[in-house]
């Protein structure tokens, strides 16, 4: 019997599916690694197991027993508790409180005993030793402490639950060598006891040294599990990409000129450290590898939304200091992010104000002139094949893959040289993808160059004409001609071990 | 760099590492208490009675409604919500004891009977905000305005125009003192220290991560409706205190006489250092707000500043000390 197995795991959100029959099974006593590329399902998956996303389809059972999760709670009361990437702290609360939530330790009048529950924290803590790093106490508060810590706090949180079965997604992201082997005595700790695992993590060096069996997950189900002993790093990749993808090259695509439109040398934003590179006239350059190396911050840094630490950045050979969105639009850049509800379309107001914004913007037009701007707007809406009632209908009342349209509208209407994309096709569907493949095809014959970040590595690979790899912030591969394929982006985004990448 | 993503700051973000700022966001009333102490020390320089026995307790007397009505509201924006419907629940309560209280006469049962009624009402109409926003997920600003809307219209139905009248007796107890001890000041304190063990439950706990980070205290398994329908209770429980005491203190019911102190209930939390955006606050600090509140309208008034002047030197006033935090807490950030 299984402490825990899923089976014939189905979740849709939207048109989008994200799992399409998953299978999983975790035994007693056993550490359990999950991998698989972006988007692979396995995050979805883990929140299934977890109560926090409900399954479709499909069914769930704990040591041979049914079960459904209404909530996480429910899922806690089976034993069954897990790490959320930085999801679920509380940054204005201290570390004992986050530690504790829920579970704080209470005196025998039924109120909360903080000393107590500082002195537990502080025992918990102590476990880490000098890997903790500086001011990692139990009283500090969340917001205070760097990422790394922010991890640990969140790994602790976990473990000082009574649980049977620990989901940890990508609990050793941000963690340094030294964290990551007390991590790891910890899980061994909860294996001696006979308490599992599920561990998810796409460092491969990491998953062969902790993880008793390898599950490997592509398109929302499962491929293969293999005993970690009987298995190589170079199978597990194979199995992600899929025997047919491995080597199946991508076509050349524009036929970019030599001309740089854009010049980046040792560009260090956010979490990105030291990129260089070249974007040609005409050409589309895919940044990829896992999520959240460096590719949006990248973009959002050239857009002038996060500032620059280092680095010197020159538009046709002119050089550009990025302070604002405004100052990289008059630079002819233009920014689409993935991300529409939050930085794209006005809700609820009509889709002409959402078309011209950017145009006022720029114009710096105080006076509107509905007329001039509409048959400014009307070759843009054409070639964007646009579908909508009327102008003035909300722009919420259009499918996502059109609200990304009036948002790349709005910034085509402004004629940019350079387009900043940072994964402008999640969840859209196929059709309006479609749509704007063919429509970046246009616009790269028209000279326009092209920064684009997927989260799709299908569609980056299919787009693109080169493709930079990011592993820890750092541009660890370029991708040109013959290499543009599965394997070899995989190789460069997962076989990068942590030291390498860091030095890269 | 301001960038324009840069969240604009409030009196009480919770501050760096170290120093002043850390001791405020582990006790975030500091600056109200240093607000406070000026403004008596003018209050007392203008008034040279304000620190004797009977200026003291009438001062509190005038200053408990609102006091009891902002330790209320504290709970609800702990929560990252809001409760505009309090000053609606306080015209409610208020109308509907004095009408009750003259109904079934003067003696003791139709005074505990009144009592009982009041904070029942008060309940109810808190639980029904809370159903309204943590279950049915209305926005809580409109929401509460509506009931708002809603409470006051009750309170115009039972008594169209200010009046009635409760018995001397009842009043006389509010004014009263036991063992030389204001009455108002143990129904401050009793108020105060309910508070303050409510601070120190596991819900309270809950409360404040609920206000810091929805998501993530809903992943950690905090029951995340339950909490803010209580806050909710709790916001109309010490809403229907305040009525209460208005009863007490003005004898009589008037059924507009909640209505601008929402919004004063809002602002002594504010002073009082709680962050609007929820998880950072305190009960004490409220308290403070409330009392600064009370104060600023005595020292316009003991300074003789003309009628006409006194809205403005009020606002600048209260500005000035929402100024200060401000200032506190981007010397703290940075």
């Amino acid at each position: 019997m299984h402490a825990l197995a899923a089976s014939k795991i189905c979740k849709r959100f939207g048109g989008i599916v994200a799992l399409d029959g998953a299978e999983f099974a975790l035994d007693a006593g056993e550490v359990h690694a999950l991998i698989g590329s972006n988007g692979c399902g396995k995050s979805t998956l883990c929140k299934i197991i977890a109560g926090a996303v409900g399954a479709d389809a499909g069914e769930l059972t704990v040591n041979g027993e049914r079960v459904s999760f209404a909530n996480p709670g429910a899922a806690a009361a089976r034993g069954v508790e897990m790490f959320y990437q930085e999801l679920s702290l509380i940054p204005a609360m201290t570390v004992a409180e986050n530690i504790f939530l829920g579970r704080e330790p209470t005196g025998r009048n039924g109120l909360v005993d903080r000393g107590r529950m500082d002195a537990s924290a502080a025992r918990l803590l102590a476990g880490f030793g000098d890997a903790l790093g500086a001011g990692l106490q139990p009283q500090a508060t969340i917001g205070d402490l760097s990422a790394d810590q922010r991890q640990i706090v969140e790994i602790l949180k976990v473990l000082a639950r009574p649980s049977r079965i620990v989901v940890f997604d990508e609990a050793t992201a941000a963690l340094d060598r030294d964290q990551v082997a007390v991590v790891f005595d910890r899980i061994r700790a909860l294996k001696a006891e006979g308490r599992s695992t599920i561990f998810i993590s796409h460092r491969m060096d990491e998953v062969f040294a902790i993880a008793d069996r390898i599950t490997v997950m592509r398109n929302g189900a499962t491929v293969t599990t293999a005993r970690a002993a009987d298995t190589s790093r170079d199978q597990l990749v194979m199995a992600m990409v899929g025997a047919d993808q491995a080597s199946a090259t991508q076509p050349a695509r524009h036929r970019p000129a030599a001309e740089e439109v854009l010049t980046v040398v040792d560009l260090s934003a956010g979490k990105l450290a030291h990129v260089s590179f070249a974007l040609r006239r005409g050409e589309i350059l895919g940044l990829g590898g896992l999520h959240g190396q460096g590719q949006s911050d990248l973009l959002r840094a050239l857009y002038g939304v996060i500032p620059l630490r280092n680095g010197v950045i020159a538009i046709g050979g002119r050089r550009f200091q990025p302070k604002w969105p405004i100052a990289a639009m008059r630079r002819s850049m233009a920014y689409v992010s993935g991300d529409r509800a939050k930085n794209g379309v006005m809700a609820i107001r009509p889709i002409f104000e959402n078309l011209v914004v950017s145009i006022l913007a720029r114009n710096r037009d105080h006076v509107v002139a509905r007329g001039k701007l509409g048959a400014l707007l009307q070759p843009v809406v054409e070639r964007l094949k646009l579908k909508f009632s009327s102008l003035e209908a909300p722009v919420t009342e259009l499918s996502g893959g059109n609200q990304q349209k009036v948002v790349l509208a709005r910034l085509l209407a402004t004629e940019p040289a350079i387009l900043l994309l940072d994964d402008p096709t999640k969840g859209i569907d196929l059709g309006t993808k479609a749509d704007l493949y063919a429509f970046m095809d246009d616009l790269c014959a028209q000279g326009v160059s092209i920064l684009l970040h997927s989260s799709d590595d299908k569609e980056l690979l299919a787009v693109s004409d080169r493709v930079l790899v990011f592993n820890a912030g750092r541009c660890v591969a370029e991708l040109a001609g013959a290499e543009r394929n599965e394997l070899a982006l995989y190789r460069a985004a997962y076989l990068t071990e942590r030291g390498e990448a860091e030095h890269a | 760099m301001l960038s324009p993503f840069t969240k604009p700051a409030t009196a009480v973000d919770a501050g760096g590492a170290g120093g002043w700022s850390a001791s405020r966001s582990r006790r975030p009333y500091l600056l109200a208490a240093a607000v406070f102490f000026v403004l008596a020390a003018i209050n007392a320089i203008l008034q040279p009675t304000f620190l004797t026995f009977d200026v003291a307790a009438s001062n509190l007397a005038a200053f408990l409604p609102l006091t009891l009505l902002a330790i209320g509201q504290t709970f609800v924006i702990l929560g990252s919500d809001i409760d505009l419907s309090n000053g609606g629940i306080v015209s409610l309560v208020n109308v509907a004891v004095v009408e009750i209280i003259e109904r079934f006469g003067d003696s003791a049962a139709s005074y505990a009977i009144g009592i009982a009624a009041g904070l029942a009402l008060g309940l109810a109409a808190g639980a029904l905000n809370g159903v309204c926003v943590a279950y049915l997920r209305f926005q809580a600003i409109v929401t509460t305005f509506a009931t708002s809307v809603i409470y006051v219209g009750l309170a115009l139905w039972i008594l169209p125009q200010a009046g009635g009248q409760v018995p001397p007796d009842f009043y006389n107890v509010y004014a009263g003192a036991v063992l030389g001890v204001p009455n108002v000041l143990l129904i401050l304190v009793a108020a105060a220290a309910l508070a303050l063990v409510i601070a120190r439950t596991r819900f309270y706990y809950a409360l404040r991560a609920t206000g810091g980070n929805m998501q993530a205290a809903f992943f950690t398994g905090v029951p995340v409706a339950r909490v803010r329908l209580t806050a909710y209770v709790v916001s109309g429980f010490f809403a229907a205190l305040c009525g209460l005491a208005l009863v007490g203190e003005t004898a009589s019911g008037d059924p507009l006489i909640g209505g601008l102190m929402t919004l004063s209930s809002v602002t002594a939390v504010v002073l009082g250092g709680t962050s609007l955006a929820g998880c950072v606050g305190s009960v004490t600090g409220s308290v403070l707000g409330g009392f600064i509140l009370g104060l600023i309208n005595n020292v316009i008034f003991f300074a003789h500043v003309p009628f006409e002047w006194q809205g403005l030197i009020q606002g600048a006033i209260i500005l000035a000390a929402l100024s200060g935090g401000v200032a506190m807490a981007r010397r703290g950030r940075n």
